[in-house]
């Protein structure tokens, strides 16, 4: 299992357009995703987007990504990239 | 065309407009996160006052801390994602009253927020509303219910399981 931490950078935290960006990326991997945030330890499936939005994660909240699978090596980097570029 | 037709037939699920007004095409969503259905297939509705209701009985899963979404998933597990205008995520709560909260049980036709829609346009945005099956990959298809006019809670989107 692979793991992403990251810190959210985006002041209005993971909304609705970032967060369906982040799922349909997220979906593209046969891992299994989860995707966890720190400050209230709320876990959801990665590649659910109301479950994504309903974690409530927030500018300054730092969230955890757990990457099961056989292309968890590639999801590991491209998700980490793109939530750097991103949020 | 017996009784039982309407047994073995599953029935399409229905989800009533959140608000009064206009019913468009998702396509004609100048945002490409929702035309291009990113967050899920859907409808828009272009609200003509600022009341928005349940569009099912279910459950609040996410209020937004500025107000301007609201996901629901319904007492059949269709979740649904009622987006008030574009880009209004960064009006930050203003403009915006929330008569309901996360974890809230909710049926269809309870007021769940009031927008003033004449400031919202004021200050530059389209209030333009999607309606978005979040988890239409779960349903064999979603498709309009209606266009054109509608109020609070006619069935804008069918879901076919």
């Amino acid at each position: 299992m692979k793991t992403v931490e990251y810190v959210i950078t985006d002041p209005v935290g993971l909304h609705a357009r970032p967060a369906g960006l982040f799922v349909k990326k997220a979906s593209a991997y046969q891992s299994n995703i989860t995707v966890k945030n720190t400050e209230n330890d709320k876990t959801a499936d990665a590649k659910r987007i109301m479950a994504v939005m309903s974690l409530g994660v927030k500018q300054g909240n730092k969230i955890i990504l757990s990457i099961e699978g056989e292309d968890e090596n590639t999801a590991q980097a491209e998700l980490e990239a793109f939530l750097k570029e991103s949020l | 065309m017996g009784f039982l037709d309407g047994v073995f037939k599953k029935k399409d699920l229905e989800i009533g407009s959140p608000c009064s007004g206009k019913c468009v095409s998702i396509k004609e969503v100048s945002d490409p996160t929702f035309s291009e259905e990113i967050l899920g297939k859907g409808i828009a509705v272009k609200p003509e006052d600022g009341k928005f209701y349940a569009p099912v009985n279910g459950t609040i899963n996410t209020l937004f801390p500025t107000k301007h979404a609201i996901g629901i998933t319904s007492a059949d597990g269709v979740e649904i994602l009622i987006h008030v205008g574009l880009d209004t995520v960064n009006l930050k709560g203003e403009h915006f009253t929330a008569h309901t909260e996360a974890g809230a049980t909710v049926s269809k036709g309870d007021l769940l927020l009031e927008a003033d829609l004449d400031a919202i346009a004021a200050a530059g945005y389209d209030t333009i509303t999607p309606v978005l099956i979040c988890n239409s990959g779960n349903y064999t298809d979603v498709v309009p219910g209606v266009e054109g006019k509608v109020s609070q809670g006619d069935c804008i989107l069918r879901i076919k399981i």
